[in-house]
Order: structure tokens, then sequence, then C-alpha cells
């Protein structure tokens, strides 16, 4: 049996718009920004989905390739340690209630696909309020019981990040399908670099610099625009 | 004072301040030769301050503790601040002038309990261009029971080519309030027709932590300007000033200046503001983009007005005409 296709295949359900984990109710500032007239077009979408993948590859996409080695090692005390770790570094209320949700939400879901005793134990002990189960932890150890690689799980992240703004564009944005197409392809070509990077990265290492996005959010924060949860 | 053989027949010196050590840090790597004028560690390019305020026997905020090296200086407290005249109030300087290739700073500030004082710069910090290593900073603040700290230093201004990282801890009791904040320009703006961006790095991490070592929370930029694109959307834009305000309080007080305060953008005059709560429940964070560091300042002394109102009770007073 060819492994590689059903891996393949497990790759691009775990990718998917459609995967029930809450992505569309996310927009990463993409809702205060349009209202805000930041991003108003193809040229400003494309750079505010750039730098939001490019700040989430140094934390979260760092944080994924963590729990994913913790998860083939059968580390457990070193999945909660970068749990915890990730939560240490978001500064933001919206983005720490999206990354836990999500978690929460895929974890909840393997349970469903598959049987992990990983996933089960990190599953009771987010609900016992143990570990925060943050969502790039849930795709470390999704994407590590599913025997994908590192550069799958690298891929998948930043694709999730990229297509939840671009999703939510459509909504908010004067853009077209084809725009959002024309820009996940083009920013698929910065994955690899960024990969290069974060792979050599812990938590230590960890950075975002990102300050009109932290502005955007805190406006949303405050605000009262609810048509996404951030 | 450490020694070694440099060459036949010279001796190194050292300061004997604490060694300051980036080297780990792995986006200082391309940064790690020896400067050829002064070597890392000399006296006078390893700057070290200890600054320890407590209550006298009056009940009085007094700058008990001061220990300092070269180019590094603190001279006695004032009692400048009409709102609150009990509190202490120093300037740090620097007899070195900017930063240059090289310079290691130790800074630790400690505020025992139920304390307060004001900490400041006395200019703005230069990072002058580098050619060989980088200038490192380690800040230590720790504050007691009940304590409270305002610092608040003037902006740091990189020049072309300059590498800076820091890493500043601050050790905070669940009682205590400190508001810290960091303004960076983006270079000289009006200098040789306009420096923006031109540095190699700036590399700044800032940490909160309990007494009994329960980590709070982790903020760490690398602005890159090389790697990163500053001026995309999110990031820089076109703004030219960035602030950063970090307040560590208890959570009621947290959670009021919060609602006190409100985010914006302001398109006529180019300034925008945030607040978000740090992670668990640690305090709020507090951030601010413009195109001069004149109306960034005010923000972030209003901000930091709301901040002691909401601790203190008093208003921060107006900044010196000539500051």
């Amino acid at each position: 049996m060819n492994e590689r296709i059903i891996q393949l295949s497990h790759l691009l359900q775990f990718s998917d718009a459609t995967f029930p984990v809450g992505t569309f109710s996310f927009s990463n500032g993409l809702e205060t920004a349009s209202y805000e007239k930041i991003v108003t077009d193809s040229d400003t979408l494309e750079q505010l989905c750039r730098s939001a993948a490019h700040q989430a590859a140094f934390s979260d996409g760092v944080t994924a390739l963590q729990a994913f080695r913790a998860a083939v090692a059968g580390d457990y005390d070193r999945i909660t340690a970068v749990d915890h770790e990730l939560i240490l570094f978001k500064m933001n209320d919206e983005a720490r209630m999206m990354l836990t949700r999500m978690g929460k939400k895929l974890a909840e879901l393997a349970g469903k696909m598959f049987s992990s005793s990983l996933i089960s134990r990190w599953l009771e002990d987010i609900r016992a309020d143990r570990t925060p189960g943050t969502y790039p932890v849930a795709q470390g150890l999704v994407f590590a019981h599913a025997s994908l690689t590192e550069e799958d799980l690298f891929t998948s992240h930043q694709y999730g990040v990229i297509n939840m703004i671009l999703g939510a564009s459509l909504r908010c944005v004067r853009v077209s399908h084809y725009d959002t197409q024309e820009i996940l392809y083009r920013l698929a070509q910065e994955i690899p670099v960024l990969y290069e990077q974060a792979r050599q990265m812990e938590f230590k290492d960890m950075n975002a610099f990102v300050p009109q996005m932290d502005i955007l959010a805190s406006l949303h924060e405050k605000g009262s625009m609810r048509m996404f949860m951030n | 004072m450490t020694k070694e053989n440099f060459k036949p027949g010279i001796e190194r010196q050292y300061s004997d301040s604490p060694e300051v050590d980036f080297s780990h840090a792995r986006e200082m790597a391309p940064y790690l030769e020896e400067p050829k004028a002064m070597y890392v560690g000399a006296p006078g390019k390893r700057g070290y301050l200890n600054l320890g305020f407590e209550l006298d026997k009056t009940g009085k905020s007094i700058l008990r503790e001061l220990d300092r090296r070269a180019p590094l200086i603190v001279q006695q407290e004032l009692y400048f601040d009409e709102e609150l005249p009990n509190m202490p109030c120093v300037y740090i300087l620097s007899s070195g002038g900017p930063n240059v290739d090289g310079d290691r700073y130790t800074q630790n500030i400690t505020v025992k309990k139920d304390a307060m004082a004001f900490v400041s710069t006395g200019a703005a910090t230069k990072l002058a261009g580098m050619i060989y290593n980088y200038s490192g900073l380690v800040q230590n603040i720790t504050l007691e029971e009940g304590a409270y700290l305002e610092y608040l230093p003037e902006p740091v201004i990189p020049h072309a080519h300059t590498r800076f990282i820091s890493d500043t801890c601050m050790t905070v009791h669940p009682t205590a309030t400190v508001c810290y904040s960091e303004i960076y320009m983006a270079g000289r703006k009006h200098y040789n027709g306009g420096e923006l961006f031109k540095f190699d790095i700036l590399s700044v991490c800032c940490h909160g932590h309990r007494p009994d070592g329960e980590p709070l929370f982790r903020e760490k930029f690398i602005i890159d300007p090389s790697r990163d694109r500053i001026r995309d959307i999110g990031i820089m834009d076109t703004y030219d000033v960035f602030a950063n305000v970090v307040v560590m309080t208890p959570k009621e007080c947290a959670d009021k200046i919060y609602d006190a305060t409100t985010p914006f953008i302001d398109k006529k005059n180019r300034l925008a503001a945030g607040i978000t709560h740090l992670p668990n429940g640690s305090g709020v964070l507090f951030k601010v983009l413009g195109m001069e560091p004149g109306p960034v300042k005010k923000i972030v002394r209003e901000f930091c007005s709301t901040v002691r109102q909401t601790v203190k009770g008093k208003h921060i007073p107006e900044e010196f005409p000539w500051r």
C-alpha cells in the first residue's frame, strides 16, 4: 500500500478550510483593518497576510514543530511545556482565545477520527485546566500521529494562517476569489525560507513584531464589530 | 578585575561589572567578531548600574543603594514630582555618548517593600553604527510587595548598521506595579536625507516573573530590515516610531487601566495605539505607533498617568518643557 498517498490525503484533510476547528470564525485583524480602510485591495491584503504568516512562523510554527518532535519522542511533559510556553508568548487576549478554542476542538476531533493515548491524555488535561490546549500543539500531535513530516506540518500551519485571512477577506474586503488564490500561490513561495529558520528555533528564539496588527487586534477586542471573533 | 594575555607584553584589563553575553542569541550570530578598536568588556565599555530604592525610617522612599561603572552615571535622587513629592526620581546618564561597537550594559533596579521610584534617561539613547560586534543590555527589575516603579526612558535612536539586543527581566510581587516603556525610532529621520530602518538588527525581549520564579509572559521582537518587510501592513506600515509599554500590576488595577484606555487610529495625526491584557492576569500591554517621537511620548505619558492614577490616585505632571 502506498502510505504516502494516505499521508497526503490526511494532510489535505487537516489543512482544508472546512476542517471543523472554527477557522472561519477568525479574521486575524482583517475585520478591523478593512473597517479602518487599511486593507482595501489585493495588494494591501497580501501585505497583511504576509505579516501574519511571518509572525506566526516564528511563534506558532515553532511551537507546532516542537510539539511534533515531543509527540514523536513520546515526551508528554515536553508537550505540555511547549503548550504553556506559547501562552506566555501570546500578548493578546483574542489570540489566546483563538488558539485555545481551536486547539481543544482539534483534540476533540482527533479523538473521533482515531485513537491516540497521547492526545486523549492532553485533552483530559485541557478539560482539567492543567494545560492551555493551543492549536499549534494540537497540530503537532495530530500530524505526528498521522505519520506526516515536519515539512507537512509547517506547510499546513502556514497555509492555515494565510487561508484564514483570505477566507475572511471574501466577506469583508473587495477582492475576488481570483485575487485570493493568486496571493496564496505567491505566498507559498516564501514558506521554505520561513521553515528553514523556524525549524532551528526554540522557545527562547520565538519572536514577533507586528505592532500594527496588535493595535488592530486591540481595536477589535474593545470594539463592537463581531462578524469575526478576532 | 580579571586579566589575560592579549599580546605579548600587553595585558587586557576587564571591567569588574557583570559580563553581558548574547552570543547564544541566534539572531546575533553574524555579529560576534571582536571589535578592532576597544575590546568587549574593556573598562568604560561595560557599563553597570545597581539602583536600590527602599523606605527610610520615616516612610519616605529613598535611593539606598547606588553602584555604577562607567559609562553609566546616576547621581543622587531628586524629588521633583509635584504629584508624588515623596517619590525619588533619577536619570540614568551615559558619559560615553552613543552605544558603540561591543558595548555591554547591565542595569539592575530594585524597589523594596512599599517603596516607589521614577527612573528615566537624561536624553535619547543613540545606537551608533557598528562594524564587528553588537551592543547589549541586560536589565533586572525587581519589585517587592506593594512597590511601585515608573521606568520611562527617552527614545532609542538606532543609526544605520547598528546592532542592539536587550533582555529585560521583571520580577514583580503580585501586589506591586511597574510601568516600563520603550520607544524606538526607525532611525535618524532627519539625518542625511533620512536614515529609516537602515540598522542591521534590534532584538528586544521582556519577560515577567513572580518572585517564586513562576513565568508570566515573554515578549520578544526582532526587527531585521533585511529579513522583514517592515513597511508592510501589519508591521510598521508608514509609521516611523514605535512604543511598547509593559505594565505589571494586580489584576484589579489592570482591569481598571484597560477599561480607562481607548485604542484608536488617528489618521489625521498619523498616530495609533492599542491595549491588551498580558497573559496570566499579570498586567496590560500598551502599544503606540506614530511619526515623530514627541506625540508618541505624549501618548505614552498620558497612558502612564492612567496607570499612576489607578495605583496611586495621582496623575503624572506635565513633562518639563526642555524634555
